[in-house]
């Protein structure tokens, strides 16, 4: 009898606790799917973070490129080269007497 | 019983606090539901724009005119600042700009302000040491032209918003300007933006602007400003025009534009603000000017080309002057017997009047349009007039004999310059241009731009005749200092009286001084038109603006590798 009773004890006690474990075991897979959708969302808003940080630096970059660009084209106005060419490397255009021309034969000529 | 009254009173008072609680979510979340997404939307949703890149301009070889490049511009929040006079004094300090100024836009509740537009980078950078939250930078296309005052009035220059105000960037701008893009981009709890992507992600790509490639030659452009600055500083001119052409195409390869202002400085399209409306007008195309002398190889072909005369036929200009109408015109020198070619040498005007009235008024206006003048060239350059040509039939008696020697008639330097074009190229009137290429990026909508053809002034036999008879101007006649080393030229002087505005007569005293021809001369490579605006001292255009043709002529034809054919004994022959 004591062994029924305790039979029916353990039935009942196995029950209650296969039906708690499965509970919990819903429970815990309802907060792990909670933390991987918010991982996932914190993970996006981070990289929308990486993804400024980035865009800010590729702007500055070709901001810095450009920047350089037009120093190179500024440094290059014949202007300027003619200037350092004849007032700091005295450099003079050469007069008539001093040019010969090389003219080369014609093809047709040879 | 009392108990049970006593839980049914807060069970009442529990149900009715949650019958409101649903109520107001029910209101909240069904009735108010739009209003309050939209001023979610608002507070957590930003609109990034995104500029276009204003399109780049080039020279004829790549090199860079005009480029864009982002610069910070400093804004203010008045609704957050609490002294807005400390504020505007720490600013002015590295803006350098009044604290009053500042001080009365800082002053309010408004929650934006421009404090300063486009600021220099070492400005920007003391602006964000500052690490204030109530002053911030901006980003913001600005215009720059790398080579300064080169061709300043040809590019023009953009508005603090970035549209073309004048020149090439207001005639194109609607291929420079691009289009502007957006991206919604979300704003977290410290305002900071983040771009959340995926699905629903809402943006619009920036579209830049195109490109342009001119036909100016940015070291003919040199040459041509440098002689020309050159000439204004010996003569003391008000203005002086320079353009140089390609005759086979209408190429426009430098176009100078030089005006003294309130300074000597040329005009800077970096800085516009600096300079006066006169000082950056392309007069080359916006001016009309009475031409002089240097319209007389007009007639000239004209009366060949009708066989009126022949360019050896001898006149008699040995009385100086000539009666036409109720005027007498006289010679500037003494002739006596010459032959036409000498009358075009030596710029005599009783002996091209001759040959005028023997062509007769309707044959000379008939030649006058067939060379373009009294029509728009067409070039793409914003402000072009077509000049000041009468109809034939209104003209007076002695119409006919001033407009052959260049006055009683307007014309533009660039429509002088092409109708020698077309008596360098053997009579065919080419279409000026300016810009041989527009440059999609994305590589879809480039568009060439061809030579284009207006027409046949004269015939090529025509064409050799006037051409031998300019050369003689160069060789022996009016224009011997237009001659380069090494090379044959052929041209025309011109010096032309200025009307005085206060008289209504000619001037005694301001003349246009101008030479126009093509080198070299069996073979012209180029068209180059000088034109000086009321030179002091010396006024003739044999003196004033000859050299000038002569220098920027040498320069350019060296720099085109032209080879010389004018270099005596000098001249080796090799075989490779």
């Amino acid at each position: 009898m004591t062994s029924r009773v305790g039979d029916i004890g353990s039935l009942v006690f196995e029950r209650g606790r296969r039906g708690s474990v499965r509970r919990a075991l819903v429970i815990l897979l309802i907060v792990a799917s909670l933390i991987l959708y918010v991982a996932g969302k914190v993970s996006i808003v981070q990289l929308g973070y990486r993804i400024e940080a980035l865009e800010r630096e590729k702007k500055e970059l070709e901001r810095a490129n450009r920047s350089l660009r037009i120093e190179a084209s500024s440094l290059s106005a014949p202007a300027r080269i003619e200037e350092i060419a004849t007032k700091r490397m005295g450099m003079v255009r050469p007069p008539k007497e001093n040019v010969v021309t090389v003219k080369r034969k014609a093809a047709s000529a040879e | 019983m009392e108990r049970r009254g006593r839980i049914l009173a807060v069970l009442l008072v529990m149900v009715l606090g949650y019958a409101a609680v649903a109520l107001r979510l029910v209101y909240l979340q069904v009735y108010q539901r739009a209003e309050l997404t939209d001023r979610a939307e608002r507070q957590q949703e930003r609109l990034v724009r995104l500029d276009a890149k204003r399109g780049t301009i080039y020279d004829r070889i790549g090199r860079e005119l005009a480029v864009s490049l982002d610069v910070d511009s400093v804004y203010g929040i008045p609704s957050r600042i609490r002294n807005p006079r400390e504020t505007a004094q720490r600013l002015s300090r590295i803006l350098h700009e009044n604290a009053r100024v500042l001080e009365r836009k800082l002053d309010g509740d408004r929650h934006f302000v421009w404090l300063s537009r486009k600021v220099d980078p070492g400005q920007a950078r003391k602006i964000k040491e500052l690490d204030s939250n109530v002053i911030g930078l901006q980003a913001e296309p600005r215009r720059f032209y790398p080579k300064k005052t080169l061709a300043g009035p040809v590019l023009g220059f953009t508005g603090m918003d970035n549209a073309g105000l004048e020149g090439l960037e207001r005639v194109y701008d609607k291929h420079l300007r691009g289009a502007s893009g957006w991206v919604v981009a979300e704003k977290d709890a410290l305002g900071r933006t983040v771009f959340p992507g995926g699905p629903g992600f809402q943006y619009r790509l920036p579209k830049a602007g195109h490109d342009l490639i001119l036909t100016i030659d940015e070291v003919i452009q040199h040459i041509a400003e440098k002689e020309i600055d050159a000439m204004l500083v010996r003569s003391r001119a008000r203005g002086g025009y320079g353009i140089v052409m390609d005759p086979r195409t209408g190429e426009v390869l430098a176009l100078a534009v030089r005006t003294i202002g309130r300074t000597t400085q040329p005009f800077n399209p970096n800085d516009p603000q600096r300079s006066r409306p006169d000082e950056w007008r392309n007069r080359c195309v916006t001016d009309a000017f009475e031409p002089g002398s240097i319209f007389k190889p007009f007639l000239a072909a004209a009366a060949i080309e009708e066989k009126k005369v022949h360019p050896l036929e001898r006149f008699d200009c040995s009385a100086g002057k000539i009666q036409v109408a109720d005027r007498t015109i006289k010679d500037a020198h003494e002739n006596g017997v010459l032959t036409f070619t000498d009358v075009m040498a030596q710029s005599s005007n009783v002996g091209t009047i001759k040959v005028a009235l023997r062509l007769g008024r309707e044959l000379f206006s008939k030649y006058i349009a067939a060379f373009g003048f009294g029509s728009k060239t067409g070039v793409d350059l914003p402000g072009e007039i077509p000049g000041l040509v009468k109809d034939h039939r209104l003209w007076s008696g002695v119409s006919i004999a001033s407009i052959a020697i260049g006055q009683e008639i307007g014309v533009t330097p660039l429509q002088v310059a092409s109708a020698y074009c077309a008596l360098a190229n053997g009579g065919v009137l080419m279409k000026p241009y300016i810009v041989s290429e527009i440059v999609d990026r994305g590589g879809r909508e480039s568009r060439k731009f061809q030579p284009q053809v207006v027409g046949r002034a004269i015939s090529e036999d025509t064409c050799e005749k006037v051409s031998k008879m300019l050369q003689r101007v160069v060789e022996a006649g009016t224009g011997d200092k237009a001659r380069p080393a090494g090379y044959t030229a052929a041209g025309k002087t011109g010096t032309a009286q200025k009307i005085d505005q206060r008289t209504g007569s000619y001037s005694k005293k301001d003349y246009v001084s101008s030479f126009v021809g093509f080198v070299p001369a069996n073979s012209p490579r180029l068209v180059i038109l000088v034109m000086v605006d009321s030179p002091e001292g010396v006024v003739y255009g044999g003196s004033v603006a000859a050299p000038v043709f002569k220098t920027i002529a040498e320069q350019s034809l060296a720099y085109l590798q032209v080879t010389p054919d004018d270099v005596g004994g000098r001249m080796l022959l090799v075989t490779r």
